[in-house]
């Protein structure tokens, strides 16, 4: 087979001079710039191009546009490797490598075909009944089979070494669609002094006039329509653009492809996702051209009549000599004269009775041959068409050709408009659906509202230019468009009744949903439009149905004997066209899949052995390597040495607001269930709050810097919420409050020193300071600097031992916190992380996120004691509902395993020691540790108080590990009840 | 300051960021501005967005309450002390970074990191836009035709540097 | 994606605002002792297909709390205002 035989000599926008090296299926193959795939392929006379989804039937390039439903193949090697690309739509580059989908153990012969035999398995209702019906099961049986058989291409499994970027872009006027009428809504936009986008899919402007010969006097206006909007500074055009959503707010979602022609610097993004802001958008998007219902019309050598005119005219490909164009309108009648002019035999059957005069005399003089009243009712052939058998008026006879050219009319493209809800309706005149009356901010123009003709498309589109350009505020005077008369009028359209032979006659070419398939939908009652989609997956491949919607409707309404209005159409949903997971994720992923909060004295913990751990945002040391091999001996060997001698913790994610104002006492009086107005200046409190509905919201400390202002911690989870929280009652409820409430948690770097030689450690750290009891007492203040930097000390203790919360500037944490272990040195002071900071905390009964999970109250807790008999409080009434109080009410207790060599596990559902294990139980474990000083487990857990008494015995059971333990039901406070050490 | 990143077209660099925080209260904001306005010896930014430079200090209006008073290098905190009763301040200067970019090719790599229209008037330069980076609350303030810095909180500095070196 | 326009700083995406839920409810005072009333408060919605006023604070913004009346049926936002009622400034821009 020579290279390029069905290439013309001359003509074309493609650049003969710059070869393109492409293999398709490992054939070696040579195409031009300015080609795609499908043109390329088509000029080297490849016809069979992919096998269908259900049937692998052989399929061939239907389309020249982002409609295509035949012509999918794989792109790329290993990791670049992605499937379902129309052809139509993929630009030419060097060295592509593309590959034929869906087809074992070739594209010529494939062993699947027989798929053809077993249809009845495979028609509509297949999936509805086998996933729906009382036949559920037999999705087991049949899965192994229908996964094999039917599919699309296979992604690459290994990681894409590409780039993706998402962007945000801004324009007063942003315009969908670079044809005739988008670019004159662009240039009058722009004139008007709007800023403009132009967003066309093509690596051309142009849209259908690209199907115009290029010596044509639409080529010459295209030329200046494009070099008039370059002279615009204010004008942005992005080629290999594709509106994939329109979204709320006048939003646009983009995605835009690297010129794949171009050079590759490095890190260039080969897909950019841009969303776009506009004031105004004109929805320029043009119209896609709809098949003919015949049998066999899927067959390679069927082509849409405008995609054959643009394979000719625009790639200079000439696929066909003896050509059968089968219309139901006017416009094909083009195709017909471009291919007789170019030297094939070609014949019209029109099904209208009489065509219009003017074209039969244009016909006559091309010596193009017309069967009136005729259609085609089924073509013949395998991998290429043979002959196709006409019924007309004369009855049925065979006529011979190699290529079918079909129109069975025109649907605006609405799919960008139906995503913002405005829903389509129907223009019997034109017999489409065009958009219904749209919002403010947003316009149409040109053909996807029913403008056909070239010449008022234009006019259309300045005017649409125009308004979007006036309501954002911009309305200088604008010239005149350039004026382009084609002759092409608005199309005359016969709604075409599908008529058919012996063989399938394809409705949805990338579902394989035929006109039977729809007759079966009928007869079992799946009318409603939306019923047929889901019964027989028209419409749901990625080409989303692009040519099929209409001519199914139309099935549908005739059999029903119904309108289209009344059929329905159903609602297009984005994206337009597929959009990549990996173009939509950007640069969000691996290390900047989210953002990371560092705390102060990152580096240092980085340096000297952490393991780090994420939580939240936040990375923390989860344990020091150094503590032990593993987490599990790391934290017994940490939280010992906070016990015995002293321990060091980074404990600057705690969130922390600064509260100021003559209004602050009152305030914290009001957001906490226990008072704050009484605290003394100097004097720290722990402090819970609640939410509306009395179940617990956070706790953490609050202490008094001055008297009208306090410095509140929050947990590190509840941050974010809770200053929100604060800041929405000052706002709404309490407005007449004073009170300034500011996030200072990046502010300062805070470590907590913890262990009977934490106060020792101290004196070294800061000789100057008094920290003794007098000076400093438990829930005591100590504000000073050192070396010019704040300093605060605060006698807090979570871990149950005497401890002290040291902040001091961020800026200086690490400083701070190397001096602190400097100093601690002769007294065994050593870094501990999270893992033995929850265990010292499980052993003290301090509650945590786990316990407050959203569905605690203070007395659940144990905490009711704190709010006492206040009130005014938030969540002070509710909390007093009778079922936040009932007797089996889960409440925390405090467990210790009762088995040798066995655990607790957080999460374990309890039950009781005679009761079969069965359903949610009566309470489960929250959080457990090893505890060192009892020498065996030991848990928090929520349990209902009616069996909670302590002494008696559960069962916790962990189905994830087949586990089971018994456990004693304790007081939580394992260690030192009295609180003794605190001051030990 | 310290440069993170510098080429032909862009150049990336952090640096400390003193910032003193100030709010006056719902009902007495005029005296509060007024006092302020004397105190610093200049007139306040009027809304939301708007900046004034005076003497190594740049004024921010943040919220419809609340300044934020930012410090070139080196200059001294104002002598500013707010009556109680007509609002308050709080220091904010250790945990903010300012990163500062410059470079012919800053708006498109900005176009990556924050949705801000660096051509609209909000965004000229002047002027301040609080917005989201990556979902992290940021100051952008425009400083020149091609230069701009980001205030950005000091635990997500590194992170969200790393983002924009990486554009 | 929504876009609200927040009175003092402008048109902004969805995704700098943090939702409040409903705003026409009413907040009984925090030392009420009636559990109806808040009972209506916490739990009692309307939920109507159609203009709501809701709570909308702009969070990585100027954070205040604003009232947004946006129809639920098309996300129209009719508009948008300051919860706090006091004459604040708003941006001229």
């Amino acid at each position: 087979m020579s290279s390029n035989r069905k290439r013309l000599p001359v003509g074309g926008r493609i650049s003969r001079e710059v070869p393109l090296d492409f293999t398709f299926d490992g054939r070696k193959l040579i195409g031009y710039r300015g080609d795609t795939l499908a043109s390329a392929l088509l000029a080297n006379g490849v016809t069979l191009v992919g096998r269908s989804f259900k049937y692998h039937r052989p399929r061939g390039i239907f389309s020249a546009g982002p409609e295509e439903p035949n012509a999918l193949v794989t792109l790329g090697i290993a990791g670049r490797r992605e499937p379902n690309l129309p052809a139509t739509t993929l630009e030419l580059a060097n060295s592509m490598d593309v590959e034929s989908q869906n087809r074992w153990p070739s594209l010529a012969f494939d062993v699947q075909s027989v798929n053809g035999l077993l249809a009845p398995f495979l028609s509509a209702g297949f999936y509805y009944k086998t996933f729906m019906g009382p036949t559920r099961r037999a999705w087991m049986f049949y899965e192994h089979f229908i996964r094999k058989a039917a599919g699309l291409g296979r992604a690459g499994t290994g990681p894409d070494p590409d780039r993706y970027e998402v962007r945000h872009a801004f324009a007063d006027v942003a315009i969908v669609g670079g044809g005739p009428a988008g670019l004159s809504a662009a240039r009058a936009a722009a004139a008007a002094g709007a800023r403009v986008a132009l967003i066309e899919q093509d690596f051309l402007l142009g849209g259908q006039l690209l199907a115009e010969p290029s010596d044509s006097a639409a080529a010459a206006w295209l030329r200046q329509a494009e070099a008039e909007l370059k002279g615009f500074e204010t004008v942005v055009l992005m080629k290999r653009t594709t509106a994939f959503g329109s979204y709320d707010g006048n939003v646009i979602g983009l995605v835009e492809q690297r010129d794949p022609t171009g050079p590759k610097p490095n890190g260039e993004a080969r897909q950019t996702v841009t969303m776009l802001r506009a004031r105004s958008i004109v929805f320029a998007t043009g119209a896609i051209e709809r098949p003919m219902v015949f049998s066999n019309n899927d067959r390679p050598g069927v082509l849409l009549a405008s995609a054959a005119r643009t394979y000719l005219n625009r790639f200079a490909v000439l696929p066909g000599k003896k050509i059968i164009v089968a219309t139901t309108n006017d416009g094909a009648w083009r195709t017909a004269f471009d291919y007789a002019a170019a030297g094939a035999e070609v014949t019209v059957a029109d099904l209208r009775a009489v065509p219009p005069a003017a074209l039969a005399a244009e016909a006559a003089r091309l010596g193009v041959m017309i069967r009136a009243g005729t259609r085609i009712v089924d073509l013949h052939g395998g991998h290429a068409v043979r002959h196709v058998t006409l019924n007309g008026p004369e009855g049925q006879s065979s006529a011979a050709c190699d290529l079918v050219c079909v129109s069975g009319g025109w649907s605006p493209t609405v799919h960008l408009t139906s995503h913002l809800g405005v829903k389509p309706v129907y223009r019997d005149d034109i017999g489409g659906f065009v958009p219904g009356a749209f919002p403010a901010g947003r316009l149409g123009a040109g053909a996807m509202i029913g403008a056909y003709a070239t010449a008022d498309a234009i006019e259309d589109g300045h005017r649409a230019g125009i308004d979007a350009a006036a309501s954002g505020g911009k309305s200088a005077p604008v010239p005149a468009p350039a004026k382009l008369d084609l002759g092409d009028t608005a199309t005359t359209l016969l709604r075409e009744a599908p008529s058919v032979g012996h063989g399938k006659a394809f409705v949805d070419f990338q579902m394989d949903v035929t006109t039977r398939d729809i007759e079966l939908a009928h007869r079992e009652g799946y009318e409603s439009v939306e019923h047929l989609k889901r019964y027989t997956t028209l419409g749901m491949g990625t080409d989303q149905g692009k040519t099929s919607n209409f001519p199914a409707l139309a099935a549908m309404a005739a059999l029903r004997n119904a309108t289209i209005p009344e059929t329905g159409v159903t609602t297009f949903r984005p994206p337009y066209t597929p959009v990549a997971i990996g173009a939509l994720a950007g640069r969000a992923i691996g290390h900047h899949f989210k953002p990371i909060r560092r705390t102060p004295m990152h580096d240092w913990h980085m340096a000297n052995g952490a393991e780090m751990l994420e939580v939240g945002l936040w990375m923390r040391p989860y344990f020091y390597r150094q503590s032990g091999h593993d987490v599990n001996e790391a934290y017994v060997a940490e939280m010992r040495n906070v016990r015995q001698a002293a321990g060091l913790m980074d404990i600057s994610t705690l969130g922390k607001i600064d509260v100021q104002g003559p209004d602050a006492a009152i305030f914290l009086d009001r957001v906490y269930a226990n008072g704050f107005a009484k605290l003394a200046v100097g004097r720290a409190r722990y402090g819970v709050m609640l939410r509306d509905d009395g179940i617990v919201f956070d706790d953490g400390t609050t202490t008094r810097l001055a008297e009208n202002r306090f410095f509140m911690t929050t947990s590190t989870a509840k941050a974010a919420d809770v200053l929100s929280r604060l800041e929405f009652l000052l706002d709404t409820a309490w407005p007449d409050l004073r009170v300034a409430v500011t996030s200072v948690s990046d502010e300062w770097a805070a470590m907590s020193v913890a262990g009977p030689n934490s106060r020792a450690i101290l004196n070294a750290a800061f000789p100057a300071l008094d920290v003794s009891d007098a000076a400093l007492s438990h829930m005591g203040l100590l504000e000073s600097g050192w070396g010019g930097r704040a300093l605060r000390i605060l006698r807090l203790s979570y871990s149950g031992e005497r401890a002290y919360e040291v902040y001091t500037g961020a800026t200086a944490g690490e400083q701070l916190w190397s001096r602190l272990l400097e100093a601690g040195r002769p007294f065994d002071l050593k870094p501990y992380g999270v893992e033995a900071l929850g265990a010292l905390r499980v052993e003290k009964s301090h509650v945590a996120g786990p316990e407050i999970d959203g569905r605690t109250t203070l007395d659940d807790l144990g905490l009711g004691r704190m709010a006492g008999k206040r009130s005014g409080f938030v969540g002070d009434v509710l909390r007093r509902r009778p079922a936040l109080r009932a007797p089996n009410r889960q409440r925390l207790v405090g467990l210790e395993c009762i088995e040798d060599g066995k655990r607790l596990r957080g999460g374990a559902i309890l039950f009781l020691p005679d009761e079969k294990p069965y359903g949610h139980g009566r309470g489960r474990i929250t959080s457990v540790t090893f505890s060192p000083e009892r020498g065996h487990y030991v848990g928090l857990a929520l349990l209902a108080g009616d069996v909670a008494a302590e002494g008696s015995e559960v069962v916790a059971v962990y189905p994830m590990k087949a586990e089971t333990v018994r456990a004693r039901i304790v007081s939580p406070v394992f260690l030192d009840p009295q609180g003794e050490r605190l001051h030990g | 300051m310290a440069s993170l990143t510098s080429s032909r077209d862009f150049s990336l660099s952090v640096a400390d960021c003193p910032l003193i925080q100030i709010e006056g209260w719902d009902g007495t904001l005029r005296q509060f501005e007024k006092s302020v306005s004397a105190s610093l010896g200049t007139k306040l930014p009027a809304s939301v967005g708007e900046t004034v430079r005076h003497k190594g200090l740049l004024i921010i209006r943040i919220a419809p309450r609340r300044l934020w008073l930012v410090l070139d290098e080196g200059t001294q905190a104002p002598a500013l002390s707010v009556d109680p009763d007509l609002g308050c301040s709080v220091p904010l200067g250790e945990g903010r970074v300012r990163l500062k970019m410059a470079g012919p090719d800053i708006a498109r790599l900005l176009s990556g990191c924050i949705t801000v229209d660096w051509h609209a008037p909000a965004a000229a330069p002047g002027r301040a836009v609080q917005t989201s980076f990556h979902h992290v609350s940021v100051l952008f303030l425009r400083t020149g035709e091609a230069a701009c810095e980001l205030i950005v909180p000091r635990s997500f500095a590194r992170s969200l540097s790393d983002w924009i070196a990486d554009g | 994606m929504l876009r609200i326009e927040c009175p003092c700083c402008g048109p902004r995406d969805h995704d700098e605002f943090r939702y409040g839920g409903d705003a026409s409810v009413t907040r009984p005072a925090h030392d009420d002792p009636d559990p109806e009333a808040w009972y209506r408060y916490v739990y009692i919605r309307t939920n109507p297909a159609g203009p709501h006023r809701e709570y909308w604070q702009h969070v990585t913004g100027c954070r205040q709390w604003l009232v947004v009346e946006r129809d639920t049926r098309n996300h129209a936002v009719a508009s948008v205002d300051f919860a706090r009622k006091s004459t604040l400034r708003k941006s001229p821009a």
